[in-house]
């Protein structure tokens, strides 16, 4: 192709007119901290797990867990807990660990597949977040649900609902769980969405070459 | 020792600061990204620098690293509004020995290349700085006919954005 032969000449040509930075500019940058999208994306999963146990303490004081004394769940809790701290850990093990294996020297390929890995660490952690969510949600719904039919109420008969009450009631209980666990997703799809999109392009790019 | 290794490095860079401001031309269109991207080069170069073994030149090294960071863990920023004239004026200088239809030539094949998504204009920056084709694989992680056959993709690419 002529133009690009005509293109490479006056690349050549260039040589000269490039900015020319002095040792003490270089000396100075080596410095600067990275901006780079995968140490970003271990810094916001870590931030993340900070926030998450913070509000988690802040939320379960001592009230909260007298609650849970009184109505004989602390074995229940206590498991739950060691659960979900147990997945929690292994993920900012997944994150760091994916953090740790992309190098810059390997070549753009296996670099963009180590990129990708970490890319579907992060939706499998969204994946758990939004379950797990929605579990507890339901889950105390229900059990709320159960514990207050078992109370001793005089009058029962003030506390029954027709069913079409019932149908209502549970409408209204999806519509906010949807809601709610729509809006977590959409956060999450801001927060990562951003940092990954380019790079899916190009990987779908190289990509198309394996073939 | 670690001031020997700072040492080595900050000199190497400055003597094949080139590579990486050439990169960065193929990659940013205004002077502070230019700047911003050459910044993000330096710093993965120094972090990746205690791995770098002296098997290869120096600047065969830094042609990786700094397309990688290019390609993959740069963040691009869009700033202002930019100009066909503005790109022009940042991406090359004009040489006087051109007369005008080859200088609107150039002109069209810059921007064409512009264009390209990321994977592309690294290939055709390896190719404008003569590297042959299991450098350019090596570099790219892809087979040698993979690369050939990615070549001649993105030269009728370029030639469909020149003659669209």
């Amino acid at each position: 192709m002529d133009e690009l032969d005509l293109l490479k000449n006056d690349w050549n040509k260039q040589q000269g007119n490039y900015p020319k930075l002095t040792y003490d500019q270089i000396y100075k940058m080596i410095w600067k901290r990275s901006h780079s999208i995968v140490k970003w994306i271990f810094y916001i999963s870590i931030i993340e797990l900070l926030v998450a146990t913070l509000l988690n303490v802040v939320f379960s004081g001592d009230q909260y867990w007298e609650d849970i004394e009184k109505n004989e769940l602390s074995g229940v809790v206590t498991f739950l807990y060691v659960i979900s701290y147990a997945i929690t850990f292994y993920f900012i093990y997944r994150f760091y660990m994916n953090y740790k294996r992309i190098s810059t020297t390997d070549d753009a390929s296996t670099l963009m597949k180590n990129i990708l890995k970490t890319r579907k660490t992060v939706k499998y952690y969204i994946g758990y977040v939004l379950i797990s969510s929605g579990i507890t949600v339901v889950g105390i719904t229900t059990y709320l649900i159960v514990k207050h039919s078992n109370k001793d109420v005089e009058d029962i008969s003030n506390y029954s609902y027709e069913a079409i009450d019932w149908l209502k009631f549970i409408g209204v209980s999806i519509l906010v769980l949807t809601v709610f666990l729509g809006l977590i997703w959409l956060f999450y799809r801001l927060l990562y969405g951003i940092l990954l999109r380019r790079l899916k392009r190009n990987y779908t790019e190289l990509k198309k070459l394996e073939v | 020792m670690e001031k020997e290794l700072e040492h080595q490095f900050v000199s190497n860079l400055e003597r094949d600061q080139n590579i990486v401001h050439k990169i960065c031309r193929i990659y940013t269109n205004d002077q502070a990204s230019h700047n911003d991207l050459f910044q993000e080069i330096t710093i993965q170069l120094w972090k990746a620098y205690p791995k770098f073994r002296g098997d290869s030149k120096f600047s065969t090294w830094m042609y990786r690293v700094a397309l990688n960071t290019a390609i993959t863990l740069y963040r691009k920023k869009k700033r202002g509004i930019q100009t066909q004239d503005y790109d022009s004026v940042h991406f090359r200088i004009k040489v006087d020995e051109y007369d005008d239809e080859t200088e609107q030539r150039l002109s069209l094949m810059y921007n064409a290349v512009k264009e390209l998504n990321d994977i592309d204009k690294a290939l055709v920056f390896l190719y404008l700085e003569d590297k042959n084709y299991k450098e350019i694989s090596e570099t790219m992680g892809i087979s040698e006919v993979n690369a050939r056959v990615k070549m001649n993709r993105v030269k009728t690419k370029l030639k469909n954005i020149l003659n669209p």
